[in-house]
């Protein structure tokens, strides 16, 4: 398992745990149940961490793809010495990418807020990705 | 002595099944498991009968899955399934997702 592959299944995992957490939250508001998933306050305190912890993934993807693209290593290595043959990869790009989830999203599961840190941190998810692979591609070193 | 009252059944069909749970309150876990290992165990056996190789995690997040939803179906009424069996489901169901993203090869997620 490589470093990408490691980091977006933790990110993963914790996206999974955000989904059924509030899947089962909301159900049990939907259909009045007796008992809801919200009654347990352990559950709770792992929810709103989760959220915390990774909405906190997203700022630093935006940060460190950013030093990615201003990186530059020594031109003895017999590789590229910048990464500005990917300049053509800006951020833009992926916000092309963010207003066709968004549509998918809302028309599927409407406009409500319950899941949107889920495009956020997969927005981030991509951009860290986009990230790595520019890097490991300027060092020769795929993952 | 008999071993078991038999339900009232003049007031309402459901009624029979929630007498049931309340007599045997094990009964609505036992049904649980039962159902996490036909799909984990049936899915996997047959995958690895039709392929030579089974993936065990995806079969025992897919059965941690099913059981999820049955749970919450099970939680609208009272007395059916507690909260505790509830929160055992949902924390197997994280675990298996665990076990499921961190197996995964170099070449797929």
């Amino acid at each position: 398992m490589g470093q990408i592959k490691f980091i977006i299944s933790l990110i993963m995992i914790s996206l999974f745990t955000i989904a059924m957490i509030t899947f089962g939250i909301n159900m049990a508001n939907d259909n009045d149940s007796f008992y809801s998933i919200d009654d347990d306050p352990e559950l709770n305190a792992l929810y709103s961490g989760v959220k915390t912890n990774t909405s906190a993934f997203i700022t630093a993807s935006d940060s460190s793809y950013s030093s990615i693209l201003n990186s530059t290593i020594s031109p003895d290595s017999g590789t590229a010495q910048s990464t500005a043959p990917f300049a053509l990869t800006p951020l833009s790009v992926l916000g092309v990418m963010k207003g066709i989830l968004l549509v998918a999203y809302t028309k599927i599961f409407g406009s409500g807020n319950g899941f949107s840190i889920f495009l956020t941190t997969f927005i981030g998810v991509l951009i860290f990705m986009m990230g790595l692979y520019l890097y490991k591609t300027l060092r020769g070193q795929p993952d | 002595m008999s071993l078991y009252d038999l339900p009232n059944s003049t007031v309402s069909p459901d009624t029979i099944l929630l007498e049931v749970f309340a007599v045997a309150p094990w009964l609505s876990p036992l049904l649980l498991f039962f159902v996490f290992f036909v799909v984990f165990l049936g899915g996997s056996v047959r995958q690895k009968a039709r392929t030579g190789t089974a993936d065990y995690s995806l079969w025992a997040l897919l059965g941690s899955i099913s059981i999820f939803l049955i749970a919450l179906f099970m939680t609208i009424r009272s007395g059916i399934l507690s909260l505790d069996n509830l929160i055992i489901v949902l924390s197997i169901t994280i675990l298996s997702s665990v076990w499921f993203f961190l197996d995964r090869k170099a070449s797929e997620l």
